[in-house]
């Protein structure tokens, strides 16, 4: 017998009494007035910035403006015309060490922790992490309240199929005597820009 | 394997070591007591709360007693997506199997974010003398790497340690500044060393805190993104996941997404919430390891089967009032606390007998736990088999008899608590020494000249 039916058998022959599975349907999860109020508070309480994009406003003069000194920029959507590195053609996912902004595109935000979900849609998803600071697009007109909303909609890319995160905030850590530090291995500042409709 | 046998008294033993340092004792305790506000706040800052608590628990009952099913389900999505999928009956098997997959890909160096499964199993020390250079890459998990120790705390693994005990390491292994104990500019240090680890790693570990079995997904959370690093650059993801980590589908994730962190952290989640459904296009192929050591056994457990409810965040121990003022370090098990004592006495009753009386039966565990863990009850119940398994303390069952036999007979009763006083006048120092042990950590009490069911009789009159 191979491992996988010895161990299914011996733990279906142990259990004693079966439970149903509860009814989800009627957890009455918080919702907000205006979530996107609330998606703006709680990016910024997770350590985040945001920054409402004007009709009109082009993003890659906000993101020189924001990082005048930045020498390395990644990424691999359209509208960026100042990236210097591409995630789809670097050789290895090391080559993007060093990448002083990230830009990528989250989908929709979650109003309740600031999460925004951010399929894999570049071929080395390390520009998500690897960078010093990460720069997030989101559609300002897609914001969900709670968890629960935001299980129902996620979806994988159809190219980049195997992955997918949810990003609130920068990297942070409490491992040294509990002190709040912003910027452990991950990206050490997390911007969304709020896109306008 | 044959397991020293533990009394029911080791706790108390190891704690004394643990409070000869009374400001650390006071900070640890403080520290914890402030996560657990944090984690009140969380709660209290949502009506539907104990409604969560609730389809947690209830989403956990279902799954574990239809857990064949799921992980067969898992199992099959999982390989569906192109993953590679194993099952370990055990530590042993878990550590060859990994090796084994190690091997095949000529790894020389492993990146790992935090898993408690590989503590569980000894993986680190295994793959060490097969040759594998491992690095943890979770900040405090690395810490304590770097100075040879376990976790003290399942979240806040370092947490024993303070910044001059880092500063110092630091300055040994990692050449940072001599003096320079700021605790944002070792986390600095700390990242540069461990860029280089995720740069040169040839393979990258992570845990899982849930597996769905609907999707295939593995479902990691960490706030340092960490994980994320571990699996971006190296060529090889593998994920090492306990049984009973499999949950049905996104709408029960949802629930314990924005149950983990509130409850053990008491932040509204944490910053990455990563779902692994198969390598990335330059990678090989993922692979997923199940493991089953004991769980398997467990859920035939009639009192203690619902421990494997447990999603591990962390807030029993951080609520718990002796592991606030004991540390982690004084419980036998490598995972501490009121899941610890439970998980423990599961995994070998002579082993970690000791931990059972680390609890005061406060409860306060229970009432905490996001899905509804009866934590204390269990300990209460491995309290009543001790002497079954030959663990329980004889001086203790000594004074159990005696009492029993004062309690059950009114007369010897009576006549015991109305001469009691008459202890009063034994001078204190033959009363609070060693050969009484009722004195050892509290003063004897003073016994009143009328015994409280006389004051009653009397005023009742």
């Amino acid at each position: 017998m191979s491992n996988k039916e010895d161990i299914l058998k011996r733990y279906r022959a142990n259990v004693r009494e079966m439970y149903d599975m509860p009814d989800l349907s009627d957890i009455a999860a918080i919702t907000y007035g205006d979530p996107l109020v609330q998606f703006i508070k709680m990016t910024e309480s997770v350590g985040g910035h945001v920054i409402e994009v004007k009709e009109g406003q082009d993003i890659n003069t906000l993101v020189r403006e924001m990082y005048p000194d930045a020498k390395e920029i990644a990424s691999n959507l359209p509208e960026v015309t100042i990236a210097t590195r591409n995630p789809d053609t670097v050789g290895r996912a090391r080559d993007l060490n060093g990448t002083d902004v990230g830009i990528i595109r989250g989908m929709f935000g979650v109003a309740e922790n600031a999460c925004v979900w951010i399929p894999q849609t570049m071929k080395e998803k390390a520009v998500m992490f690897i960078s010093e600071n990460l720069v997030i697009l989101l559609p300002k007109s897609q914001i969900v309240n709670n968890m629960h909303e935001a299980y129902k909609r996620i979806e994988f890319d159809e190219t980049y199929d195997g992955y997918g995160t949810f990003i609130s905030g920068p990297s942070k850590t409490a491992d040294i005597a509990q002190v709040l530090v912003m910027g452990a291995q991950a990206a050490r500042s997390a911007t969304i820009l709020l896109l306008p409709e | 394997m044959k397991s020293e046998k533990v009394m029911s008294t080791g706790h108390s033993k190891a704690a004394k070591e643990f409070l000869k340092n009374q400001t650390y004792a006071k900070w640890h305790d403080a520290t914890f007591w402030a996560v657990r506000s944090k984690r009140d706040n969380m709660a209290y800052g949502l009506d539907e709360w104990e409604q969560l608590r609730e389809k947690a628990s209830q989403i956990k009952r279902h799954t574990i007693t239809h857990l064949d099913e799921y992980l067969d389900l898992f199992a099959t999505n999982a390989e569906k997506n192109g993953c590679i999928v194993h099952w370990a009956k055990d530590a042993n098997e878990f550590n060859e199997i990994v090796y084994g997959i190690l091997k095949n890909h000529n790894v020389k160096k492993m990146v790992k974010s935090k898993s408690m499964l590989t503590e569980e199993c000894e993986m680190n020390p295994y793959l060490e003398a097969h040759g594998i250079e491992v690095v943890e890459t979770d900040l405090g998990e690395r810490i304590i790497q770097l100075k040879g120790q376990k976790p003290s705390h399942i979240v806040m693994p370092a947490i024993h340690l303070n910044h001059d005990d880092v500063g110092e390491l630091f300055e040994e292994k990692l050449g940072s500044e001599k003096g320079n104990h700021d605790p944002t500019y070792l986390t600095y240090v700390a990242r540069l060393s461990l860029r280089n680890e995720f740069l040169t790693a040839d393979a990258g570990m992570t845990g899982g805190n849930f597996g769905i079995a609907e999707t295939g997904d593995i479902v990691v959370c960490t706030n340092e993104g960490n994980a994320d690093m571990s699996t971006s650059c190296p060529k090889l993801h593998i994920a090492a996941i306990g049984l009973e980590k499999i949950i049905p589908n996104y709408d029960c994730l949802a629930v314990f997404q924005r149950m983990l962190c509130r409850a053990g952290t008491g932040q509204p989640t944490t910053t990455f919430t990563s779902h692994f459904r198969k390598a990335r296009p330059t990678a090989h192929p993922m692979h997923i390891v199940l493991v089953d050591n004991g769980r398997s056994e467990w859920i035939g457990n009639p009192e203690h089967w619902e421990a494997l409810k447990c999603i591990r965040c962390g807030s029993c121990m951080n609520t718990c009032p002796v592991y606030r003022r004991s540390g982690g370090y004084s419980y036998s098990y490598f995972i501490p606390g009121p899941i610890g004592i439970n998980l423990g006495m599961l995994r070998d009753t002579q082993a970690h007998s000791g931990n059972v009386s680390a609890c005061t039966l406060c409860l306060s565990c229970q009432t905490v736990c996001p899905v509804k863990v009866n934590l204390g009850d269990q300990i209460y119940q491995w309290r009543q088999q001790l002497d079954e398994f030959g663990t329980a303390n004889p001086q203790k069952k000594l004074m159990c008899k005696g009492m029993s036999a004062v309690y059950g007979n009114e007369g010897i009763y009576n006549l015991g608590t109305a001469l009691a006083h008459w202890a009063n006048l034994i001078p204190s120092p033959l009363m609070n020494c060693g050969l009484n042990p009722w004195a050892e950590g509290h003063k004897m009490m003073e016994f009143p000249k009328k015994p409280f069911h006389k004051l009653i009789k009397d005023l009742e009159k």
